[in-house]
Formats: C-alpha cells, sequence, structure tokens
C-alpha cells in the first residue's frame, strides 16, 4: 500500500458526500443533516489521512530500551 | 418558500395590526399561545404609571403576591401539601367573553382565601404563643419544685448531722411526729424572698454576672436547662431556654432583678413558696395547657384543609395570572386610535408564521363571540428586524454556542450550522481517547434516553447545564471515539488491528530500533509508537502538524464564509476588496506551509539526495533571506522562486485591503454627491402604505418609523475601520494558526495525563499475586476509574471544551461573524410556562 490509498479513499469520501447531499431527504432539517454529513466525512477523511501520511515515508523508527526476546514482546 | 434553516436567520416582517377593543386580548392571547410575535413599543414617550392598563396589571400584581403567599406557607407546612401540578388541574378560563368574570371572581376569591388564611394564622400564632407560655410555665414549676425538694433535703441533713452529734437522736423522731421541723419554718421565717422565671439559654451567663454586680452577690442563684427546645410555629426557629431562681433579700434587690431578668428578655412567672400551691398551680398549667393543646390541634387541621384547597388549584392560577399580566403588560405597548375603538399593534413575525398567526386572529375572534376580526397587514420598512433561528432540542445547545458570542446579524450566515460538527470535532482532537469518548457518549445516551424524566425531575444546576448540552456531550463523545481510534489511544493503552509497520528485532537486548517492514498502519497510530522511547519525538511532530493543518483549513473555511454573506447584502465590493486579498495573504504563507507539510510527507527521504529540511525554518527563511535557499535543505528545485512570488503576493495584499475599500466608497460618495442625491430623505417616512395613512390618520404616529439615520460619509471613519481591520486580519492570521497549536498541545497533555495515570495505580497492581494482589487491584482499579471519570473525562473535558470554545469563537467567527443584530423575544406562553416552573 502506498500514497494511492489517501486518493482512493478522497474519491470515495467525495463520494460519500456527494450522496448525502442528493439522498438527505427533504424537510425541515435538510440543510441540518446535509451539512453535518458532509463536514463529518470531511473532518473524518482530513484526520485519518494526515495520520497515515504522517506515517507514510517514516524519517524515524520506534526505539526502545526494554524490549523482551521475541517480536510480540509489546 | 422552502424549509427553515439555520444557515440564515428567519425572513422577518413588520407586521401590523388593527385590533377592535374587545377581541385585544383573546387576540394577544392567542398571539402569546402561538408565541411567534414581538410586540414593538408605541408608546415610548409615554412612561409606564401611564399607560391604559396600568389598574389591571397592578390587579394582578396583588393577585400574584397572594398567591406566592399563599405558596410560602404550603411549601412550609409540614408534613407537606402537594400542589397539584398544572397539567393534573381544572383549566381556568382566561379567554373568551367570560374571562374577564373568572378573573374577577379570581380576585375575590383569593382576597377571602387571604382575609381566612390571616384570621386562621393569627388565632394559631395566638394560640401557639399562649402554649409556649404555659410550657414555660410549667417547666418553671417543675424545676423550682425541684429546688426546693432540694433546699428541705439539705436542711434535714444538715439538722441529721448536728443531731448525730449530739447523739440525741429522740428528737428528730419527736419533730416528725409533730409533722414539721422548726428549721423549716426558720428557713421561711427568714424572709428570703425569690423570683423564677426562663430566659434564652445564650444569655444565662451575661444575665447570672449583672445580677451579680447588681446585688453585690446578695443572691442564691440556681437554674437549670430546659431540654426541649421551644418552636417558634411561624419561624420555626427553635429557642433553648433555662430556668432560674433567684433568692434574695428585700423588696428592693427582688425588683432590681425583676428589672434586669426583664431587660434581658427573661420572663417571670409567680411560683408559690409552699408545696401545696405549686402543685395545684401545676394542675391547673397542665389542664390549661390540654385545653389549649386540643385547640391548636383543631386550628392547625383547619389551616391545613383551607391550604390544600388552595393547593389543588395554586398552579392554575398562577399560570393564569402570569399569562393575563403577560397580556396586559403587551396590551400597554399597543396604541389606542382616538375613539378608543381599535388598538393598534406593531410588530415583528417570521414571514413564513404570517398566515398561520391569520389564522390564529380568526380564531381569537371565535373566542370572543365577535365578528369583527383583527386586521393584520405587513408593513415594508427599512429597520432592521430581530434575528431568529428556529433551532430544535439538538441543534440549540450549538445555537448557544454561537449566541453567546454574539446574535448574528439579521440574515447573516449563521456559524451554528456549521458548529454542530466542528465543535465536537476540534474538541475531540484534544480528548481523542477512545474509552474517555465512549464514557461520555453512554452518559449522553443515557440523558437523552430518559430525556422527558430528566426534563421533568428539577436536577441541580451543575447537572441541568451537562443536561441541556446532552447533544453536544454526545457528538462530543462520538468524535472522540474516532479520534480516539485514530490516536490508537484506548485508556492509554493502544489496540493492535492491522499489520503494524514496524517489527522489532529478536532476540535483541538493551536499546533497539524497529524495522520497518515496508507497509503503513492502515487506520491511525501504529501501535509500535506505543510505549516506545522516542515515542513522544514523534507523536509531537505528527500532531503539531496536525493542529496547523487543521488550523489553516478551518480558517480559511471561515474566510469563504464572507462570500455569502456579501452576495446576499449585495456588498460585492467587499468580495474584491476584502475576501480576495485576505484569502490570498492566508493562502500564500500558511496554505503553503500545509502544502510544504504534505509534500514533505509524500517523498521517501531514503531515497532522496539531500536531508529532509524544517519546516518551520523554511518559513522563517522565506522572510528573512527571500530568494535564497540553502541546497542542503532544499524541498524541491525552483522553491526560491516560488517563495520569493508568494512572500510578494502577500506583500501586495496588505495594501489592497488596506486601500482599495475606502478609495472606492470614496469615488461612490462622490458620484452620489455629483448627481445631487444629498439630503434627501429628511422628511419623516411612515411605513404604512400611503393610502392607509391617510386613511387614518389619528393613529399615524403608530405607525410612523423612526427616521433612519444615515450616517453621513465620513472619509475618516472609513480609514480608520479599514486600517484596523486589516492590521487585525494581518497579525491574526499568524496568531491565529499559532493559537491552533492548542489541539497539540492539549491532546498531549491528556495523552500524558492517562498514560502517567494508568502506570500510577493499575500497572503496579497487575504484577501483584495471590490475595493481597486480588485486593490491590480492586482498590487499585477503583481508584483508577474515579480519577479517570473526575480528571480525564470532567475535568480536561471541561478544559478542551473551553479552547474549542475559543477557537469558534476567536479563530474562526473573528474571519466572518459580525454579529451585530439583536434576538428576537416573542411574547410566549411557553417561555412564562418555564419561569412558573422554576419558581
Amino acid at each position: 500500500m502506498s500514497g494511492f490509498l489517501v486518493f482512493v479513499l478522497a474519491i470515495i469520501s467525495l463520494a460519500a458526500g456527494a450522496i448525502s447531499w442528493f439522498l438527505t431527504p427533504k424537510g425541515a432539517n435538510q440543510t441540518l443533516i446535509r451539512t453535518s454529513l458532509m463536514l463529518t466525512i470531511t473532518c473524518c477523511y482530513l484526520m485519518w489521512a494526515i495520520t497515515y501520511m504522517a506515517q507514510l515515508h517514516p524519517l524515524m523508527a520506534p526505539r526502545r530500551s526494554d524490549v523482551r526476546s521475541g517480536p510480540e514482546g509489546l | 418558500m422552502g424549509y427553515p434553516s439555520l444557515f440564515r436567520s428567519e425572513e422577518m416582517s413588520l407586521v401590523q395590526l388593527y385590533i377592535p377593543t374587545e377581541v385585544a386580548h383573546d387576540t394577544i392571547s392567542e398571539l402569546g399561545v402561538m408565541g411567534n410575535f414581538q410586540f414593538k413599543d408605541l408608546n415610548g414617550e409615554v412612561n409606564a404609571f401611564q399607560r391604559s392598563f396600568v389598574g389591571e396589571i397592578r390587579r394582578l400584581d396583588e393577585m400574584e403576591r397572594r398567591l406566592r403567599l399563599f405558596q410560602n406557607q404550603i411549601t412550609s407546612t409540614s408534613p407537606p401539601i402537594g400542589i397539584t401540578p398544572l397539567s393534573a388541574s381544572v383549566p381556568f378560563t382566561s379567554v373568551g367573553p367570560r374571562a374577564a368574570q373568572a378573573f374577577d371572581d379570581l380576585d375575590v376569591k383569593l382576597a377571602e382565601h387571604e382575609q381566612r388564611m390571616g384570621q386562621i394564622n393569627q388565632s394559631w400564632e395566638t394560640l401557639g404563643k399562649r402554649q409556649r407560655e404555659l410550657e414555660e410555665a410549667k417547666c418553671v414549676l417543675r424545676e423550682t419544685a425541684g429546688f426546693f425538694n432540694q433546699a428541705d433535703n439539705r436542711q434535714i441533713e444538715i439538722r441529721g448531722s448536728f443531731d448525730d452529734a449530739d447523739g440525741s437522736a429522740p428528737l428528730l423522731e419527736n419533730a416528725a411526729e409533730y409533722g414539721s421541723l422548726p428549721g423549716e419554718s426558720g428557713f421561711q421565717g427568714v424572709d428570703l424572698d425569690f423570683v423564677a422565671g426562663t430566659i434564652e439559654r445564650s444569655r444565662m451567663p451575661v444575665f447570672e454576672r449583672i445580677l451579680w454586680r447588681i446585688l453585690r452577690g446578695n443572691l442564691y442563684m440556681n437554674y437549670s436547662e430546659i431540654e426541649e427546645p421551644f418552636v417558634d410555629p411561624t419561624t420555626n426557629k427553635e429557642t433553648h431556654k433555662d430556668v432560674f431562681i433567684i433568692f434574695a433579700h428585700g423588696a428592693e434587690l427582688l425588683a432590681k432583678i425583676r428589672k434586669v431578668a426583664d431587660s434581658m428578655g427573661g420572663t417571670l412567672y409567680p411560683i408559690d413558696s409552699s408545696a401545696d400551691k405549686r402543685n395545684e398551680s401545676l394542675r391547673e398549667v397542665t389542664s390549661r395547657l390540654e385545653d389549649i393543646n386540643s385547640v391548636l390541634f383543631q386550628t392547625g387541621q383547619t389551616r391545613r384543609v383551607e391550604l390544600g384547597k388552595i393547593a389543588e388549584n395554586l398552579m392554575t392560577w398562577k399560570d393564569a395570572v402570569a399569562k393575563e399580566k403577560a397580556i396586559y403588560q403587551t396590551m400597554n405597548l399597543l396604541s389606542y386610535d382616538a375613539k378608543k375603538k381599535t388598538l393598534a399593534a406593531e410588530g415583528w413575525c417570521p414571514t413564513r408564521d404570517i398566515s398561520s398567526s391569520q389564522q390564529a386572529l380568526r380564531r381569537a375572534t371565535e373566542t370572543a363571540g365577535t365578528t369583527v376580526p383583527p386586521i393584520l397587514s405587513e408593513l415594508r420598512t427599512h429597520q432592521t428586524p430581530p434575528t431568529f433561528h428556529r433551532t430544535n432540542k439538538f441543534t440549540e445547545g450549538f445555537q448557544t454556542i454561537i449566541d453567546s458570542y454574539g446574535i448574528a446579524t439579521y440574515q447573516e450566515v449563521n456559524p451554528g450550522l456549521f458548529t454542530c460538527i466542528t465543535f465536537p470535532f476540534l474538541f475531540a482532537v484534544m480528548f481523542g481517547d477512545l474509552g474517555h469518548g465512549m464514557i461520555a457518549t453512554m452518559a449522553a445516551i443515557a440523558m437523552i434516553t430518559f430525556e422527558r424524566k430528566l426534563a421533568k425531575a428539577g436536577l441541580g444546576e451543575i447537572f441541568e447545564t451537562f443536561f441541556f448540552g446532552r447533544y453536544i456531550i454526545l457528538l462530543m463523545g462520538m468524535f472522540s471515539m474516532y479520534t480516539g481510534l485514530i490516536y490508537n489511544d484506548i485508556f492509554a493503552k493502544s489496540l493492535h488491528i492491522w499489520q503494524s509497520g514496524w517489527e522489532w528485532p529478536q532476540g535483541a537486548n538493551g536499546t533497539v530500533s524497529a524495522i520497518s517492514t515496508g507497509t503503513t498502519y492502515a487506520f491511525g497510530l501504529d501501535p509500535a509508537w506505543h510505549g516506545a522511547d522516542n515515542a513522544l519525538v514523534f507523536t509531537n511532530s505528527y500532531k503539531m502538524k496536525m493542529s496547523i493543518i487543521l488550523g489553516v483549513i478551518h480558517m480559511t473555511f471561515a474566510i469563504c464564509l464572507q462570500v455569502p454573506n456579501h452576495l446576499k447584502f449585495k456588498k460585492y465590493i467587499n468580495i474584491w476588496c476584502e475576501f480576495i486579498p485576505q484569502i490570498l495573504f492566508m493562502q500564500s504563507i500558511f496554505g503553503y506551509l500545509v502544502i510544504c507539510v504534505i509534500y514533505k510527507w509524500s517523498l521517501d527521504w531514503s531515497q532522496q539526495a539531500n536531508s529532509p529540511p524544517g519546516l518551520l525554518n523554511m518559513l522563517i527563511y522565506m522572510f528573512l533571506s527571500p530568494g535564497t535557499v540553502d541546497p542542503a535543505t532544499q524541498l524541491y528545485s525552483g522553491q526560491g522562486f516560488v517563495q520569493v512570488f508568494l512572500l510578494l503576493l502577500a506583500l501586495v495584499c496588505v495594501p489592497w485591503m488596506l486601500c482599495v475599500k475606502p478609495y472606492l466608497l470614496y469615488r461612490e460618495h462622490q458620484k452620489i454627491k455629483g448627481q445631487g442625491y444629498q439630503g434627501v430623505g429628511d422628511a419623516p417616512r411612515l411605513s404604512t402604505s400611503q393610502d392607509m395613512a391617510d386613511e387614518e390618520d389619528g393613529n399615524g404616529h403608530a405607525v410612523a418609523e423612526e427616521q433612519e439615520d444615515d450616517h453621513p460619509f465620513e472619509m475618516g471613519d472609513v480609514i480608520i475601520h479599514q486600517v484596523i481591520h486589516t492590521i487585525e486580519f494581518c497579525l491574526g492570521c499568524i496568531s491565529n494558526t499559532a493559537s491552533y497549536l492548542r489541539l497539540w498541545a492539549l491532546s498531549l497533555a491528556h495523552a500524558q495525563l492517562s498514560e502517567v495515570l494508568y502506570n500510577m495505580t493499575l500497572e503496579g497492581a497487575f504484577g501483584m499475586t495471590g490475595v493481597t494482589g486480588v485486593a490491590f487491584t480492586v482498590v487499585m482499579f477503583a481508584l483508577w476509574f474515579v480519577l479517570t471519570l473526575a480528571i480525564l473525562c470532567i475535568m480536561e473535558g471541561l478544559s478542551a471544551f473551553l479552547h474549542a470554545l475559543r477557537l469558534h469563537w476567536v479563530e474562526a467567527n473573528g474571519k466572518h461573524y459580525m454579529a451585530g443584530g439583536y434576538a428576537f423575544a416573542p411574547l410566549s406562553f411557553a417561555h412564562l410556562g418555564e419561569e412558573i416552573e422554576e419558581q
């Protein structure tokens, strides 16, 4: 997996945003629901994408001094 | 006209009502039930005492006072009398032709009740006072009997010891045969008179000292405490009293003692020194006390019955009186025509509610039983209408957050709509922990599930605040769960769901570095970082960059919200002279920084020739040495040129913001002046249409609209305003971006605090074995859980809430929110009802 996942999810998020724009039922709360859904999708995507990209090409590796032997020594 | 939305405040209309006098009361009552009409004061020049319905209001005030009096008496009775709630009691006829009669009857009834209650209370008090006096007399009699007995016994003892010494015991026997001791008569023969009475316990020592000084020690004083306190039935205050008896010699001294006792608030009781008489008066007092007690009981019962009768209807009456008062207060705002046939009302009503208001008017005509309906007409006006956001129980809390900053200008873009999501999200960025988020969510779900029950039950003020924000807490909790997953934190532990990007070398000792597996953890922070020595170095860099990115996006969004406002208010000039330079300034500095951050993340630095640059330094040197970039820390080729371009762009934006708008305004003003349009509009404008004003000249003043004061064009003001605005924006951009770093700081603090708490409590306990281990674990778990709730959820939650609030008020609202409106305050019986419940 690489940086493409960020674009794939961006497209999926855009699609979800579009769906929530068009499929929100008409009514007194249409604007509220629409805005809320789209903002939620944006916020969640941003948070995920930032975290993912920050780890995509790490500049340093985790280091610990209390490792017990074995890979699952966490 | 579509559905109402939170995006802009409701469109309002200035509406004029002509109400025939006989329908006026019911019309206003009907509008109060609807709760969407804000009446304007048409008698601004008349003071409160000269208005038409002062008499009615005074009468209703009097009724309110009586009802308050009854309520106080009802609530202070013990055992308590239940007040029938409003929903369960008989409705009161407050509208229609019989309403006036009903209120007259109620007034009479309340006056009667008050009189009767007054009588009952008075006799209750007198009886109570009498009873207390008798009780005291009884105590004094009982206690003094004790003193006398003691005194007698002592004499006998003294005499006995004398006789023993003489060895003439038979004398005593003889004396017993005589029935009286010579010494006893001697004791009384000395003429040692006494005074007995009661005094408050706290005054006893002072009383004693004063007497000692005044009588120079020529007294013998004895006192004892009365165990039961005396209770004042009206004030419910307890007083403890002491019985005293003072022996002294001579009428003069006794008179002095009496005076001192009187002045100290003591009560004296005539006590006879002979035991028979004392017993007799004790019997008398006891029997009188019994009589009084039975009368008192009867009176108490009557009082209870009377109060119970009032309690049945109290809430209905209170409600009716409060509504009636609101109606008359509103009617005082209306203006009468010359013939006193019709009332003219003017007020604001949401445009979409006008038709339902018209129906309400028709209903009112029917209730009043007349055929002349009130006439409703819409006026055209230049006045600024009030701001009215139609909220529901979900949006109410979020809108309150925005309203506490300022009420939106009429029809301005309302940030409350976006706050519904951005507020809980920014909160969650600071509060990110799956476990803590879950606790908040569950608490909110509980409050929402038992919404009706909790809304009815009286809660404490603090809990009510939390209850009011239950939907905010729900969203905050849910977003915290999401950010907790991203941060990979659940109660300071981590989850290992996806394939980790790191592997720990096998069989290694000492400090080891993990080896990359070539993958990236798919969702959130890699669990390998949890507990790593350099975890903080990584999370700090990650969270700091995230704060900047989120902050710049949030602020850009806020700046963009200016555009719908400028379009709506047709101030296109502001788009070119404010919005565009602002967004360019912002993006050329901080937008560029964000792009650099993302670009730096996207490069694989192990494949690059040079080392990764520090972006903060890059930004600083962009200003300090424009055009030159150290090749060793170059991010991309052509960096120097791009940075110079962006810097120049930002610099150009400053004079653009500063000068263009004042210049354009000045030119426009010159153009208008040149066309000779100056000074028009000095004649008073009538808000009503012309024919109406001609028809009804008499009430022209009701319709006359305050002259809208057109500010004369002042070039100086415009320039100063623009200079302040520009400086504020340019400096604000930098400080506000830095301000978003609080997202990083608080989320770091939250994560560290929960980790420290875990290490200090549970981690130690998990290592222990045996019975002590179990007990220790239980204790430590309790401690950990309580501290998690109190410190991490509530305290940290409040602090994150405050910071999220600030980011919305200052950083986001400051970019676009004018907040120059005033709130719509309709006459509404629903609000009135809430106030009555609270009392």
